[in-house]
């Protein structure tokens, strides 16, 4: 008996040792950040870490992007790391709504990582809700803002706060297949209206062989929708969140890409760009020609394989004569978290990865045309990195303000506008239902 | 709930040996056995519980009240009463595509599946030799199915000039891939589904070795024909299994969603026909931040399999047979 009561309280100790231990470890991760002083004092500091206290001090920093950029950031990451020997930062990275969907929680959970890679469909969103430093008071001291333009740093601004600086910028371009418009036998399409664009498709696609395209119906992305508005004067959608245009606008913009789409086999089918998603039709060697952004030209590159060592980059067809109808977008910015226990080294951090000439020889292009003059300075800017440069300086005449940060719920509307373009390309859904639903969903978002 | 049945089995076990020796030798009373026994259960009870409260019972209940808000993650929930589900059923054409879709794969794609199971754990029972290794390799495809590299040779499988596209254009089929297809999508899904027989297969193996050989042998001198035999004595005795495989199996097909958000790369793509009622969901919720709108698609889907599976319980009465059982 003796036996089996020791057994008993033997057995009530290991359950409970157990169970504490499951909630001991649950905590314990958090804390391991600020837990360790040593090394904290003397000597270790570089010259320009002066503000910041000096203590070892672990960063998380996330990013999305593929391999390619993952090299980059951990090649950046290394040299800042051997410049100030006290910050350790611990990188991770996603594809893009995967990292959205992850920060989207840990928001809600109060957990950011301490620098991000920012979109700038999200900064509005995150900036009102308190989620994103003020970087008012790092300007100028960690983040060195000489080589910033006061366009670049207006980009990171909402509400007269500024919680985003921009690491580089874009463009909407038109990207050109040289080496299929020569089997062809076309010339590149040299400029004019979107019927004219529609024209020069229609031509390419006959003179090709089989599963080779002019291009495809560019209706079904929103940015060719704000082109044209913008061309008309208006925005996507103003400052106070109230769309540009109406449901007959909308119908129209969708009616002017029926040729491109379906049957007719104009455009690419709806069928094959959903067998290769996420790699585009331009991307894989399909169709001869896409509107996007101009920083895709290496990873364009990248996907078509060797064989191909240039692209064409041309300006977008021309909606009203003389409109200032293109404009730079940040392709990201650099936030720190509002919840950050150490945003001097956050902020110099993030001072690193926007103004470093060392940074900018890494990256190239990778994320954009650089913002920062200094980082321009450590590009020698050749190849597609020189195209774009000369690309962006060649459509000064069109470039315009840029349009109001995007409101809240944006990456929604973009991503519903997106699916609605593949529905109207299989043909499962009219204009007219597809205007109301895209109506209906800016309802929802607008109101929420 | 868990915690009372605890409690009286701690009770049981007391009473039996309070009776048998009313002080033991250490001189505790009996509250005081009771007391630490308690501490004893509980503490390996904790982990457990903490899981049960903590991730389970909890955010349950939490996500009930969600849905009756709107919440993006950010501002606090705000009280809508039901104007999310009078969205979902009056204004969403989506959700309504996502149901439809949902439903087909889940009324062809189980009866399908159980159908295949059965199959083939009758023709496996048949046979001794190698039977071993056939089991195996038949149920492999379920261990393997729910992961995401299945998935991932799927979606290359059924793409065009993929392997099923050049066999059927061997024959003069020409239909091109079905990953892109609008129409063929739903079809290779449920072909997913069906490949992955070998859980309900070998349930339906244990339960044929169970069924008594004398049952076959006097249908064998009746003169009975194995059509007849599988009517009245297989399917008969079988019913307990059908009725637990097609429970499980309705159960699981609502739930159907990585081999979707793979194939579709998450878009539930081509024009929705992936867009299976969990994906939707998922995407709602992280995607689109609208954390209320999809509490209340969970509570919708938790009701709607609830109901199912009472009206499965109820008219089970009617054809399930339990062996000895005198009904």
């Amino acid at each position: 008996m003796v036996n089996v009561h020791k057994r008993r309280r033997f057995m009530a100790l290991v359950a409970l040792t157990a169970a504490s231990g499951i909630a001991l470890s649950a905590c314990s991760s958090d804390a391991e950040g600020e837990a360790d002083p040593t090394g904290s004092a003397s000597g270790e500091e570089s010259s320009e870490g002066e503000a910041a206290s000096g203590e070892d001090v672990t960063l998380d920093f996330a990013f999305w992007g593929n391999d390619v950029r993952a090299d980059m950031y951990a090649q950046s990451i290394d040299l800042f790391e051997e410049q100030y020997p006290n910050i350790t930062v611990n990188e991770t990275f996603l594809g893009f709504p995967e990292f959205w969907e992850k920060r989207q929680t840990e928001a809600a959970g109060g957990g950011l990582p301490d620098v991000m890679q920012f979109d700038y469909s999200y900064l509005r969103q995150y900036s009102q809700n308190g989620l994103l430093l003020d970087l008012g008071p790092y300007l100028g001291s960690e983040i060195n803002t000489d080589g910033l333009t006061e366009q670049i740093l207006g980009i990171g601004v909402v509400d007269g706060v500024t919680t985003g600086i921009a690491t580089s910028t874009n463009a909407w371009g038109m990207y050109t297949n040289p080496k299929l418009l020569d089997e062809a036998g076309v010339a590149e399409f040299g400029g004019g209206t979107w019927d004219e664009y529609s024209e020069w498709i229609g031509e390419v696609t006959a003179a090709s062989g089989d599963d080779v395209y002019g291009g495809g119906d560019y209706t079904g992305r929103i940015q060719n929708f704000e082109v044209q508005l913008r061309a008309e004067g208006k925005n996507l959608f103003n400052e106070d969140g109230t769309p540009g245009f109406d449901e007959a606008r909308l119908t129209e913009f969708w009616e002017s890409g029926s040729e491109l789409r379906g049957e007719n086999n104009i455009g690419i089918s709806q069928q094959k760009l959903e067998e290769i998603y996420p790699i585009s039709g331009f991307g894989g060697g399909f169709t001869a020609s896409e509107l996007t952004w101009d920083n895709f030209g290496a990873g364009y590159l990248g996907e078509l394989g060797e064989s191909y060592t240039e692209l064409g980059l041309i300006e977008p067809p021309v909606t009203v004569e003389g409109a200032k109808d293109l404009y730079q977008k940040p392709s990201m910015l650099h936030t720190i978290s509002a919840n950050t226990e150490h945003p001097a080294e956050s902020a110099m951090l993030v001072d690193f990865l926007i103004n470093s000439p060392e940074v900018g020889a890494i990256f190239g292009t990778n994320r954009g045309l650089p913002a920062s003059q200094s980082m321009r300075d450590g590009i020698t800017f050749e190849g597609m990195d020189a195209q774009i440069l000369e690309y962006e300086e060649s459509i000064a005449d069109r470039l315009g303000d840029a349009p109001p940060v995007p409101l809240v719920g944006y990456g929604t509307l973009e991503e519903k506008f997106r699916v609605l373009g593949t529905e109207l390309g299989f043909g499962t859904v009219t204009v007219e239902d597809a205007v109301s639903q895209f109506f209906a969903e800016m309802d929802v978002v607008l109101n929420s | 709930m868990v915690t009372s049945t605890v409690n009286r089995v701690d009770d049981a076990t007391d009473q039996q040996r309070a009776s048998a020796s009313p002080r033991d030798p250490k001189g505790l009373t009996r509250k005081q056995r009771h007391w630490r026994e308690n501490i004893a259960g509980y503490g390996f009870l904790t982990p457990w519980l903490v899981g049960f409260f903590g991730l389970t019972l909890v955010p349950m209940l939490y996500s009930l009240y969600l849905s009756f808000t709107r919440y993006n993650l950010f501002s606090p929930p705000e009280w809508i009463g039901f104007d999310n589900y009078i969205r979902m059923f009056t204004e969403d054409p989506n959700y309504t595509q996502s149901v439809k879709i949902t439903l087909i794969y889940v009324l062809v794609g189980t009866p399908i599946k159980l159908a295949a199971a059965l199959g083939v754990a009758m023709l496996l029972n048949y046979r001794d030799r190698g039977a071993g290794f056939f089991r195996s390799s038949f149920y492999a495809p379920s261990l393997i199915g729910a992961s995401v590299s299945v998935a991932i040779v799927w979606r290359a499988m059924f793409s065009t000039d993929g392997p099923v596209d050049n066999s059927l254009s061997f024959f003069g089929l020409e239909i091109g891939g079905w990953v892109g297809n609008v129409a063929l999508v739903v079809p290779m899904m449920i072909l997913l589904a069906v490949w992955q027989f070998g859980a309900p297969m070998v349930i339906f193996l244990a339960g044929l070795k169970q069924v008594p050989r004398e049952l076959y042998e006097a249908a064998d001198m009746d003169g009975a024909g194995p059509v007849k035999k599988f009517r009245s004595i297989t399917l008969p005795m079988l019913s307990s299994v059908v009725f637990f495989n097609l429970l499980l199996e309705l159960i699981g097909a609502f739930q159907v969603f990585s081999s979707a958000y793979i194939i579709s790369n998450g878009s539930g793509g081509p024009a929705g026909m992936t867009n299976f009622y969990t994906l939707y969901l998922y995407k709602r919720a992280f995607s689109d931040g609208q954390m209320g709108y999809a509490s209340a698609m969970a509570w919708t889907l938790v009701i709607v399999v609830a109901i199912i599976a009472f009206v499965l319980f109820r008219t089970s009465k009617m054809w399930v047979h339990y062996q000895g059982d005198n009904r």
